[in-house]
């Protein structure tokens, strides 16, 4: 249940810059704001410009707060005409929220042009307003309606709304605890979205599902559906970091470390800064993994504005584990284990038990040249004494320490340190810094947009390069618009 | 009600005959009460509401879980995945419909064990992740999952000792298998850590029961023995191939840089 919270807080504060510019300006009638969104989704539907959707999603965030019933109300008696099949449903779940007052608004002659785009978007409209509200089982039984709904249309035009009405009936049952019922219905549903080429669909879909495996811990099946589903062409950036974030989890678990934290440090570095909440869950995980590889994370992750407090435990397990004291680590696992159990990284946590051994005969195999067993094993913590020689005769052969044992005497000789320059290492690191750059370019580059018919412009008059110049801005604007929707979108 | 009648002697039967240690009747009795199985509608992954629904689920969960223990009597661990797979849903998904199984947690430490004889970490810890924080302290679990940990920092005495206290007599079969494991491990944690051992020392470190034992583990392994000492040879020969296959791997690092390099510029 931690993400629940979590996510809960990143809409909170995904909501707060969107919302500051709003307000600013004298805000226009929520009815004029709905009913313009309306004819964005006809034009969208209209020039098959799915952009046009995005707009009307992000837009539709930012008066999100200040819906009411009677104002849903009202406009949905008004944009459905009779006998659309989800409109008495709709007025029947908002009727008992509202005053009751019956708003008397004349039927605007939508008939002729009725889109589904439209129905859909009204329910999203009232599902929005019902989970403001708390009201999870209307929102529920909204949602389980609106997908029934979905199915009857095979329109590509849809497909952004219905991903929404997806993911908010998805967090409905999560809100309840029901996750598991949904189960089946989000699988035929991400097989349908596959065999239409319902890109959007799809991802969201995949992310839903995974989800829902790594709530109940199933990670086996989270995994084995990962494996034999293809990731989509056209991937969105918040989706993609979702599904790094789900991996790098399924990864770690799996003790396949190395994979995991790449997965999560490119979900947290594609994270947008106002997903404060993804970045919490996402550093944790990424601090512990960094730990069981035998790395320290730098006091700065831990640092980091809006992270400190949430991370704090996991602090406190790194300094344990970088000093190599078995007793510190015992008392911040102790203190913070209802945390660990909250955030399921409990099991990790055990894991590293065998890091704060390492780090500390380290430790001890550089500052001593000869040193007793009984000796270590009073500076480790550990219990038993016969216990010692074995664990540090596994630490000599995993390579950790470079040290012989005398067992005769009982003592540990080190030996001498070799110089790491005369190694492999800085080639190694050198590498994986390059390597690092290279994809980050590469990456760039398969991300760039290119405006249609650009390489046209090389003979251009000077009416031509007016109109360049207006392309530019609007171009400008795009890439405004986009980064904006991206962080709405978390 | 006919059904679930004419099951009841086969399994009373089949009982009897693993009880007994009669393991071949108890086998070839084992697959006829599958065949019966399959015309039980109310099992997974059916799960119709029929009114013998409860009693079903009980026979089959019960023919399953002596089927997991026939197999480690059989020493047959293909055939022991084979029926925990079966089993495992019945734990899962059936956990609102029957009481709780008293066999169950002995049969989960034993698949445990399983995935750590046969070094599967990884499906050892998913598994391990399904499990709730009470479960993790059941004592049949906990044995399984202190195990793991003693064989990962290398606590190798500790495992010996957990050999001596098991919780339930099925676990022999297994705990045998770790012994083996965990005797090739300390040796070669002794090749690496020690540059001589002595005979005496050596024969108690790995469990042996008799020096000659040992002398024949040492002969395999390739020790020298001298002077009632083992010495461990030291392999130089790894250094100068790794020393090979280094230029390679940095030609294809040089030649991948040059590549991405040309595509930038």
């Amino acid at each position: 249940m931690v993400e629940d919270t979590d996510m809960k807080e990143v809409e909170k504060v995904a909501k707060k810059p969107a919302a500051k510019p709003a307000e600013s300006v004298p805000e226009p009638d929520l009815s004029v704001l709905l009913k313009r969104n309306v004819s964005l989704i006809e034009k969208a539907v209209n020039s098959k410009e799915p952009r046009l959707m995005g707009r009307v999603l992000r837009q539709t965030g930012v008066f999100r707060k200040k819906l009411t019933a009677e104002k849903i109300e009202a406009f949905v008696k008004s944009t459905l005409p009779e006998g659309v099949v989800m409109k008495p449903f709709l007025l029947d779940s908002l009727s008992s929220e509202g005053s009751g007052m019956q708003v008397d608004v004349p039927s605007s002659g939508k008939e002729a042009t009725f889109l589904p785009e439209t129905e859909i978007y009204a329910c999203l409209v009232v599902i929005l307003y019902l989970i403001d509200q708390k009201h999870y089982e209307k929102a529920k039984a909204v949602t389980t309606a609106a997908v029934q709904r979905l199915d009857t249309f095979n329109r590509r035009s849809l497909d952004l709304l219905a991903a929404r009405v997806y993911f908010y009936l998805s967090w409905s049952h999560e809100c309840l605890n029901t996750l598991d019922e949904i189960r089946s219905k989000l699988l035929a549903l991400h097989r349908t979205a596959t065999l239409h080429h319902d890109n959007i669909g799809q991802e969201m879909l995949l992310n839903l599902l995974l989800r829902n495996y790594l709530h109940y811990n199933l990670y086996d099946l989270a995994e084995k559906l990962r494996s034999k589903t293809e990731l989509p062409e056209s991937r969105s950036n918040q989706q993609y970091c979702r599904y790094l974030h789900y991996l790098g989890r399924i990864r770690a678990i799996q003790l396949e470390y190395t994979d995991a934290k790449e997965c999560l440090i490119q979900a947290s570095r594609k994270a947008p800064q106002a997903a404060l909440g993804f970045r919490i869950v996402v550093h944790k995980w990424l601090a512990l993994v960094r730990l069981l590889l035998g790395e320290i994370p730098e006091r700065t992750m831990f640092r980091q504005k809006g992270l400190e407090k949430a991370l704090e435990p996991y602090f406190y397990i790194t300094q344990a584990v970088r000093i190599g004291d078995l007793n510190a680590f015992r008392a911040a696992v102790d203190k913070y284990q209802s945390v660990f159990q909250t955030d399921k990284t409990m099991n990790l946590i055990t894991r590293l038990r065998k890091n704060v051994i390492r780090t500390g005969l380290r430790r001890i195999n550089l500052a001593y040249s000869c040193i007793s067993m009984t000796d270590i094993a009073a500076k480790l913590g550990l219990g038993l004494t016969d216990d010692v020689e074995s664990i540090v005769a596994k630490a000599i052969r995993d390579g950790a320490i470079d040290a012989t044992l005398d067992h005769p005497n009982r003592c540990m000789y080190s030996k001498d340190q070799v110089d790491v320059y005369s190694s492999q290492e800085p080639q190694g690191a050198f590498h994986a810094r390059i390597s690092f750059c290279l994809d980050t370019y590469n990456e760039a580059v398969t991300a760039m947009r290119f405006p249609p018919d650009a390489h046209k412009k090389g003979l251009e008059s000077a009416e031509a390069r007016k109109e360049r110049q207006q392309q530019e801005q609007e171009l400008a604007q795009h890439i405004a618009e986009e980064e904006e929707e991206e962080e709405e979108d978390f | 009600m006919d059904l679930v009648q004419s099951v009841v002697p086969i399994l009373d039967s089949f009982k009897a005959a693993f009880n007994s240690g009669d393991v071949q009747k108890a086998k070839s009795l084992l697959s006829s009460l599958k065949v019966k199985l399959t015309e039980f509608t109310s099992l997974p992954p059916f799960f119709e509401d029929t009114p013998t629904a409860p009693k079903e689920l009980m026979i089959a969960r019960e023919v399953l879980e002596h089927a997991v223990l026939l197999s480690v009597k059989l020493e047959d661990q293909a055939m022991f995945e084979r029926q925990f797979a079966q089993l495992k849903t019945f734990y899962t998904d059936t956990r609102h419909l029957l009481p709780a199984s008293q066999q169950e947690y002995p049969i989960m430490g034993l698949n445990f064990l399983r995935l750590l004889v046969q070094n599967r970490t990884a499906e050892f810890h998913t598994e391990m992740e399904l499990l709730s924080q009470e479960s993790l302290q059941n004592v049949y679990i906990k044995h399984a999952i202190a195990l793991e940990q003693f064989l990962m920092e290398g606590a190798y005495n500790k495992v010996i000792a957990a050999r001596r206290d098991v919780p339930a007599e099925s676990y022999n079969y297994f705990m045998d298998l770790l012994m083996t494991t965990v005797r090739d491990e300390v040796a070669a944690s002794c090749e690496k850590a020690y540059p001589t051992l002595s005979v005496a020392s050596a024969k108690e470190m790995m469990s042996f029961d008799s020096e000659s034992d040992l002398m024949e583990y040492a002969e395999e392994r390739g020790w020298v023995v001298a002077d009632g000492c083992l010495k461990f040879l030291v392999d130089v020969n790894q250094e100068l191939t790794s020393k090979d296959i280094q230029s390679t791997h940095l030609i294809n690092q040089m030649l991948s840089y040059a590549k991405e390099l040309e595509r930038i510029v």
